[in-house]
């Protein structure tokens, strides 16, 4: 685990090993972390804008003594799987604007307000929360239901925007993205016994009726 | 894997808990705020207080008359420093803001600060930091950070109006004969859309329309 402290250390670390300026988005447990979320974290999410930042922070990961390893031990065969990192039980998982099923579209872009800045390389902006949720249905790993319970229970969830979003997600060609966060928010409720918003569910499944039913009258 | 997710699971516990704590207590506070929020007795206000502050929540200040003032804001854990404590620290006109901006591992100059300020096209914080301008003395260091935000001419008209308001420091020759704008180019904005009444002649010598007019800047006098 990496607490808040180390991670900074980390990142300045890797920030000293950038050969140039690149801009990044947290998007998981590292976002948690600084939204004040979460204390520690297994995994740091990264998303990029392109492959050659990507490039960059992996040529500084490595030097730092990173290894590579295989991305399906943790995603199996899912598409846009990240490019993994991992030093002792800390890991870096490095995706490149598409995370999995969902892309972290030009509006998730811009509702990333918060930034931190390690030294003049590394620019790290973290995902809004309500983001994160959708994110956290993308890699739906062991502890992702655990994290989005977390951020449900001390951040009022905008659900509308969380709707609105996994629509946009479908415009920009992922048509998975409404029907994977209908079955997430499904999983959530009966793992944890909890009541989530019954409007989304209803936006959620009527949308995607209608869009079977449209498929029928063809 | 069992021992790892029990501990997994009691260390969100605990997050949680110290999670409401800090909920409820953030923001400025003395040891009777606290005890007065929470309904609990001295001691225990005392040990939260201490328990937040290992974790780094928590900064505090002593009183002349030895009380402490704590503020506490998950901020603090962070560490970093904001553009806006810089311009807060120097600047009559002060700032709050949601937005987050920290910068770790460097003291950002005050040449960044000012371009950064700039940079957010936001009139209070534009307003605030011309206050800077009162200490800015790495004129070299803010044309190339100016010049490679193309905001060489703002710095110059935001420079000439905040010497009409204050003293300020002087701007190098070398800066002004770069940042002035040569042939005829088009008027542009600091903030967009934004021109004053009372500036009009420093607009027109940097073709630049300055956001302010004279009551607006009554906090630096």
């Amino acid at each position: 685990m990496i607490s808040i402290e180390k991670q900074q250390g980390l990142l300045l670390a890797i920030s000293k090993k950038l050969k140039k300026p690149i801009r990044v988005y947290a998007v998981g447990g590292t976002a948690m972390m600084f939204l004040g979320f979460k204390d520690a974290t297994l995994d740091i999410d990264l998303v990029f804008e392109n492959k050659e930042d990507r490039e960059v922070f992996k040529e500084a990961i490595k030097s730092l003594g990173y290894n590579a390893m295989d991305a399906t031990i943790v995603y199996g065969g899912r598409p846009n799987r990240p490019e993994m990192f991992t030093l002792g039980d800390e890991r870096f998982d490095l995706f490149v604007k598409e995370v999995i099923d969902f892309i972290f579209s030009e509006e998730m872009q811009k509702r990333a307000k918060q930034t931190h800045q390690f030294e003049g390389n590394l620019i790290l902006k973290v995902a809004d929360p309500n983001d994160i949720i959708l994110m956290k249905c993308a890699t739906d790993r062991l502890k992702d239901l655990d994290d989005a319970k977390s951020i449900i229970t001390n951040f009022k969830v905008d659900w509308d925007l969380i709707f609105k979003e996994s629509q946009n997600q479908k415009e920009l060609g992922k048509i998975r993205a409404m029907f994977d966060l209908g079955y997430f928010i499904e999983k959530l409720e009966n793992k944890f016994k909890m009541q989530i918003s019954k409007k989304i569910k209803d936006d959620l499944w009527g949308a995607l009726e209608t869009e079977a039913e449209s498929k029928k009258s063809k | 894997m069992i021992i790892e997710r029990f501990i997994y699971y009691l260390g969100l516990h605990l997050t949680m808990r110290t999670k409401l704590l800090l909920k409820k207590i953030q923001g400025t506070q003395n040891i009777e705020s606290i005890m007065e929020t929470l309904g609990i007795e001295r001691s225990k206000a005392t040990y939260y207080v201490y328990r937040l502050r290992r974790q780094g929540y928590v900064k505090t200040k002593r009183l002349s008359n030895n009380r402490r003032l704590y503020n506490i804001s998950f901020e603090n854990k962070l560490g970093g420093k904001s553009y806006y404590e810089i311009i807060n620290k120097y600047s009559p006109v002060k700032i709050t803001t949601q937005e987050i901006y920290r910068v770790y591992g460097k003291e950002p100059s005050l040449e960044e600060t000012l371009v950064y300020a700039i940079k957010t096209q936001r009139l209070r914080i534009i307003l605030a930091s011309l206050a800077l301008f009162k200490k800015v003395e790495n004129w070299p260091e803010l044309y190339r950070l100016a010049k490679a935000n193309h905001i060489e001419r703002q710095i110059g008209v935001l420079y000439d109006l905040s010497r009409q308001i204050m003293g300020t420091r002087k701007m190098t020759k070398r800066f002004r004969n770069h940042a002035l704008p040569k042939g005829d180019p088009s008027f542009n904005y600091v903030v967009p859309g934004l021109r004053s009444k009372d500036f009009q002649s420093i607009e027109k010598i940097w073709k630049i329309y300055v956001p302010f007019n004279k009551s607006d800047l009554e906090d630096y006098k």
